[in-house]
Parts: structure tokens; C-alpha cells; sequence
């Protein structure tokens, strides 16, 4: 399993996968800075002039939250096709190609080089993400304020984090089962209605709907996020990082500031276990339909 | 008793489109070189696939030296060089054999040694630290021969191993499969070519449809005598007639011949300098009988050579006549 998983790495290192994503994130974190000193300088006076401390700090709260939501909605699409575009080949590509059927005649459990192979992409993915989470916040913090609380850091990454095994791990059961290319195309669908869901909920909400319309459109958010639940994973990871129950009013983040990334309709705790169940299921199914794929 | 290397009982595999193999029955000894012969479709590879673990058996079952295939004890005991051979690109040839050589479990002390032995030995030692996709498919075939060829099989599964390759590197395939022969490996060679399973098989069976028609050593299963080729010079129709009297043999005369395409048009030889002549022959004792009554005739003999014969004929030939289950 070993030398399946440090097989991936090379993979990903000598296609470039890794090299250029690192490259294109260098170049997004550049912009971000520019982007983040701009904000946090939004309903501060030049020299602080006539603002108490509390005042300057919820203003620069206020900046940080908005900065922050910023960064995390680019670096979860980042995240996201790094998840997809890694490992959506896995099984139909190698197989297409012929790769694998001069691989596993060898004396290696198919299950272990399924695992061997999901630990290899997710590892990098991990790694990648705890990266991005680590500059971003960095980010703002230089141009305005994060929440400082190590506990709300935690949960706020593995939530954001989660995106990688749950769509790598969706990415490779469909390996298992369409064409490379079908595959793909799939991937970049589901991730894509997921978010799409997520985005109709939060503009329903901003754009203060009727109720029975409103109604209407929450069940069918609510079946696309059951379908893929990485955008409520993301809104749940905004909604722990900013502790919002904690908040109680002090800044108000239903402002029309944050227009689409407004913070209400914040998915459950139950909501996260679906999403862990959601995960397991999906591994143990590609797992199962590898075991028993011709090749 | 001693255990077969590779037995198969009604091992059968049927596809959504109703293909695949059917009841396929054989076993192959311990050190014994076994040809699969087949038209294209045939189901050689999907048989071959069953037994290497790639693809499960709808019915039957079969054991690699007693081991049940697709098991772990049974993989260990083979070397595989598939029909699709594709290696990845993005490693050079040292690494792809290497990682073979890993997944084999080959003693991490003697991996370095063996990767090289085997490369030198199909001939890519020199270019082993060039990535793959720099590789000619030639070369891809050789390097896939070197991982199959890593763990030093007991058994060794080949699907047209030298599909892809010029006449040199199709001679030293051979070379190398005979040397396998010498060191006691059970060879399973799936080929379209002929020549290849008459040069290294002691037996093997002809598949067609998915059903093995014949099978058994080499000369019972091909059922047929050799075409040997004359070409002679001062020829006329009498002495054709004549041959053919004195040696009750059917002979055929043709003024031209593209021996590899097989277009012999016994019609058009009349009298002329130059004409081949073709007869079936059962042994290379009729070759020198047949020389010297030619040249008893004043005819002089510029050559003599055994006939090419293409699988495709031979197989139009073996399978003329035959239903699809092979009976007539």
C-alpha cells in the first residue's frame, strides 16, 4: 500500500499537478493580498481619527469576516478541482490506458492499492489545503482581524479540509464505474450543482423571497446538498470559524456586505454527519465495485 | 502426483454481448511452452486475463500449481505481459520494472540487481533512465516483458509479446522465451503467429469463437503437412506430369510467387525459364528426393524453401467446415 500511495505522489509531482496548482495559488494569493489591504481599510478612518478601540477592532472584525469569506470561497474551488482533476482517472484512466492490467495480476490486494492509491491523493490534498488555510487566514490577519480561537481554527480547517476525501473519495467510485472522461464530466456536474445549490439558497435568502417560494426552493436545495454536501460543508466551515453563536449580534454579518455569502441558513451538526456517513458509503462502494471490476 | 502448472476446468467467461470464452478445459505441465491460438475475437485474452485475476470467470474454475486464481499464493507465482501493454510514462523504464520488482516482492537487496539484469536481458539496458514516454512501442513491449520477467516466475502468461516489434526484436523474443524454455518456466503464449508457436510449443490449442476447437502437441493440432517452395529453371508442363506421376504427389507451378501473401496461381505457368513449383511434403527427407528428381530433369534448382503459411489461411483452412462449436 505503501509504494501504491508514494507511487501517487510521484505521480502528482512529476505530471505537474502539484507544481502548478502551488504555481496558480502563489499568483491568487498575490491578488488576495492586494484585495485584502483594500478591504481592511473599509470603514476605518485615515489615522483612526474620532474611533474608540472597541469600535476600530469590531470594524476590523467586521473586514476580517468579509476578507476571510472571500478567500475561503476561491480556495474552496481550489480545493475542490485539485480534489476532482487528481483523481478522476484513477481507475478508468489507468484502466483505458492499460496500466493497470499489467499492475494487478501482481500479488497486491485490489483493495490495497484502492487505499493505497485514496491516501495518496487525499495526503496531498490535506497538505495543499492546510496550506491554503494557513495563508489566507495569515492574510487577513496582517489587513484586519481572525477570530482567535485555536478551537474554532480547528474545526474551521478539518470542515474545510473535508472537501478532499469526500470528493476524492466520490471522484474514484466513479472511476470505478464511467469512462475517464464520463467521469470527469460528472465530477465537475455534481460539484458544480452543489454549489450551484448552495448559491440559490443564499440569494433566496438575500433577496427576501416569499415564504412558499422560498419553501420550494429550500427542498430542492436541500436534495442537491444530500447529492453532494461539499458547499454546506463550506458554509458550515465559515459559520464555526467566525463562531457565530458566540457573536451574539456584536458584528452583524447579514449585512448586505456580504451579499451572497451571507451567513444565514448555517447546516447542522447533523448535517456534518451526513456528510462523514456520506463519505464512508461512497469508499466502501468504490472499494466494493473495484473489487469486482473486470479489467 | 505431481501438480499441473496451469489447469482449467469449463472455465468460462460471457460478456453482456454474449462473447467471452466457453467451457474452456486444458492443463499445461510444469516447464512445458503452451500455445493459444486464436483468430482476433477469439476470446484468447479474455482466458488469459481469468487466469492472471483481471477479469472473474462466469463459470468453471482453475488453478495456477494447485493455487485457485485471482488468490494472492496464485499471483505470486506468475509474470504477465499483457495485450494492452501501457507502463506509466511519467517513470523511467528502471522505476516501472523496479515498482514491479516491489509489488512481486523481490528481496529489497537484490531489487537493484535484478531490475538490471532484466532490462539488459530485453534489451533496454541503455536506455533504462529514459522516462517511458520516450519509449517506442517496441520498447514499451520489451520493458513490459521485463517486468513480467522481474519476480522470475514460475509461470509466465504472454499475450503477443512481439506484437509491436521489428524482425530483430521479434528474434530476440524468441531467444529469450526459448532460454525461459531451457530454465524449466511454464510458458503460456497467446500469439497470432504461427511460426512463434511451432518455435517454442510443445502443445497448444486453437480457439475460435470462444471455444477451443483442437488442442494438443503442435504437429496434431496444425493436421498438416508442410509447403515446401521450388524455383526452377528450364521448366515445362510435361515435366510437371511427369513429377507428379513419379511421385504421386499434387504439385503446382506458378511463374511467380509472393511467398508471405500466399498468392500461388498454379494457371499460369506454362513454358518458361523461370516457374515455381509447390508441393506438400511430409519431411525434409521428400524436400531432397523432390531436388534431385527436378534436377534428374535437366531442370536447374535456384531454391527451396518452406512456405510461409499465415494464420489467417490456416485458420480458413483448420476451420473450414467446422460449426461454431467445431464440429463438422
Amino acid at each position: 500500500m505503501g509504494i501504491i500511495m508514494g507511487m501517487t505522489w510521484k505521480e502528482m509531482l512529476r505530471k505537474r499537478v502539484m507544481v502548478l496548482t502551488l504555481l496558480m495559488t502563489l499568483i491568487f494569493l498575490l491578488a488576495f493580498w492586494f484585495v485584502a489591504s483594500s478591504l481592511g481599510k473599509h470603514g476605518i478612518p485615515e489615522g483612526r481619527w474620532g474611533m474608540g478601540n472597541s469600535e476600530l477592532l469590531i470594524a476590523k472584525f467586521t473586514n476580517g469576516t468579509i476578507i476571510l469569506t472571500l478567500g475561503f470561497f476561491f480556495g474552496s474551488f481550489v480545493l475542490a478541482f485539485l480534489a476532482i482533476f487528481s483523481s478522476f482517472s484513477a481507475i478508468a484512466g489507468e484502466a483505458e490506458q492499460g496500466v493497470l492490467q499489467a499492475l494487478l495480476p501482481r500479488p497486491l490486494p485490489r483493495w490495497k492499492w484502492y487505499l493505497g492509491r485514496w491516501l495518496g491523493f487525499i495526503m496531498l490534498g490535506l497538505g495543499y489545503a492546510l496550506l491554503l488555510y494557513v495563508a489566507i487566514m495569515l492574510i487577513t490577519k496582517f489587513h484586519a482581524a481572525i477570530p482567535m480561537d485555536p478551537t474554532a481554527w480547528i474545526l474551521s480547517f478539518l470542515l474545510f479540509a473535508s472537501a478532499v476525501p469526500m470528493l476524492v473519495t466520490v471522484s474514484m467510485l466513479g472511476s470505478g464505474w464511467f469512462s475517464a472522461l464520463g467521469n470527469g464530466v460528472f465530477m465537475t456536474m455534481l460539484y458544480g450543482a452543489g454549489w450551484l445549490g448552495g448559491m440559490i439558497e443564499k440569494l433566496s435568502i438575500s433577496i427576501g423571497l416569499e415564504p412558499e417560494i422560498m419553501n420550494s426552493l429550500k427542498n430542492m436545495t436541500g436534495v442537491i446538498s444530500l447529492l453532494m454536501p461539499v458547499d454546506g460543508m463550506q458554509r458550515k466551515m465559515l459559520s464555526e470559524l467566525f463562531n457565530l453563536k458566540e457573536l451574539g449580534g456584536v458584528v452583524s454579518l447579514q449585512t448586505a456586505a456580504f451579499g451572497i455569502n451571507s451567513f444565514a441558513n448555517v447546516p447542522s451538526g447533523t448535517f456534518v454527519m451526513y456528510g462523514a456517513g456520506y463519505t464512508i458509503v461512497a469508499f466502501l462502494l468504490g472499494l466494493w465495485i473495484f473489487g469486482r471490476k473486470d479489467l | 502426483m505431481s501438480v499441473a502448472a496451469i489447469e482449467t476446468q469449463g472455465l468460462s467467461k460471457t460478456y453482456d454481448n454474449g462473447r467471452g470464452c466457453q467451457n474452456v478445459t486444458i492443463t499445461v505441465g510444469k516447464g512445458e511452452a503452451f500455445g493459444f491460438l486464436g483468430p482476433n475475437g477469439a476470446g484468447k485474452s479474455t482466458f488469459v486475463k481469468m487466469l492472471v485475476g483481471l477479469i472473474s470467470p462466469t463459470s468453471g474454475s482453475a488453478s495456477l500449481m494447485g493455487q485457485r486464481i485471482g488468490t494472492l499464493e496464485a499471483k505470486s507465482l506468475i509474470g504477465y505481459l499483457p495485450e494492452l501493454y501501457r507502463y506509466q510514462e511519467w517513470l523511467t523504464g528502471q522505476e516501472v520494472v523496479k515498482l514491479h520488482a516491489r509489488l512481486s516482492r523481490v528481496e529489497s537487496s537484490s531489487i537493484e540487481r535484478r531490475v538490471r539484469e532484466v532490462l539488459e536481458e530485453v534489451g533496454i539496458g541503455i536506455r533504462s533512465r529514459d522516462k517511458v514516454k520516450h519509449y517506442s512501442k517496441g520498447m514499451q513491449q520489451r520493458l513490459g516483458l521485463a517486468c513480467a520477467l522481474v519476480a522470475d516466475p514460475a509461470i509466465v502468461f504472454l499475450d503477443e509479446p512481439s506484437s509491436a516489434m521489428d524482425p530483430i526484436g521479434r528474434s530476440e523474443v524468441r531467444s529469450i522465451l526459448k532460454r525461459l524454455k531451457d530454465q524449466g518456466k511454464t510458458i503460456f503464449l497467446n500469439s497470432h503467429l504461427l511460426e512463434d508457436v511451432e518455435m517454442l510449443c510443445d502443445r497448444m490449442a486453437l480457439l475460435n469463437n470462444g471455444v477451443i476447437l483442437r488442442h494438443g502437441s503442435v504437429s496434431e493440432v496444425l493436421h498438416k503437412r508442410m509447403s515446401w517452395l521450388f524455383k526452377v529453371g528450364g521448366y515445362s508442363p510435361f515435366l510437371l506430369s511427369w513429377l507428379e506421376e513419379r511421385t504421386g504427389l499434387v504439385i503446382k507451378a506458378a511463374i511467380d510467387v509472393k511467398r508471405d501473401a500466399n498468392t500461388f496461381s498454379p494457371a499460369q505457368a506454362e513454358d518458361s525459364s523461370v516457374v515455381w513449383l509447390e508441393a506438400e511434403l511430409d519431411s525434409e527427407e521428400q524436400v531432397g528426393w523432390l531436388n534431385s528428381l527436378i534436377m534428374e530433369q535437366g531442370m536447374t534448382l535456384y531454391e527451396v524453401s518452406r512456405k510461409k503459411e499465415r494464420l489467417e489461411e490456416w485458420f480458413v483452412n483448420a476451420l473450414s467446415g467446422l460449426n461454431h462449436r467445431g464440429e463438422r
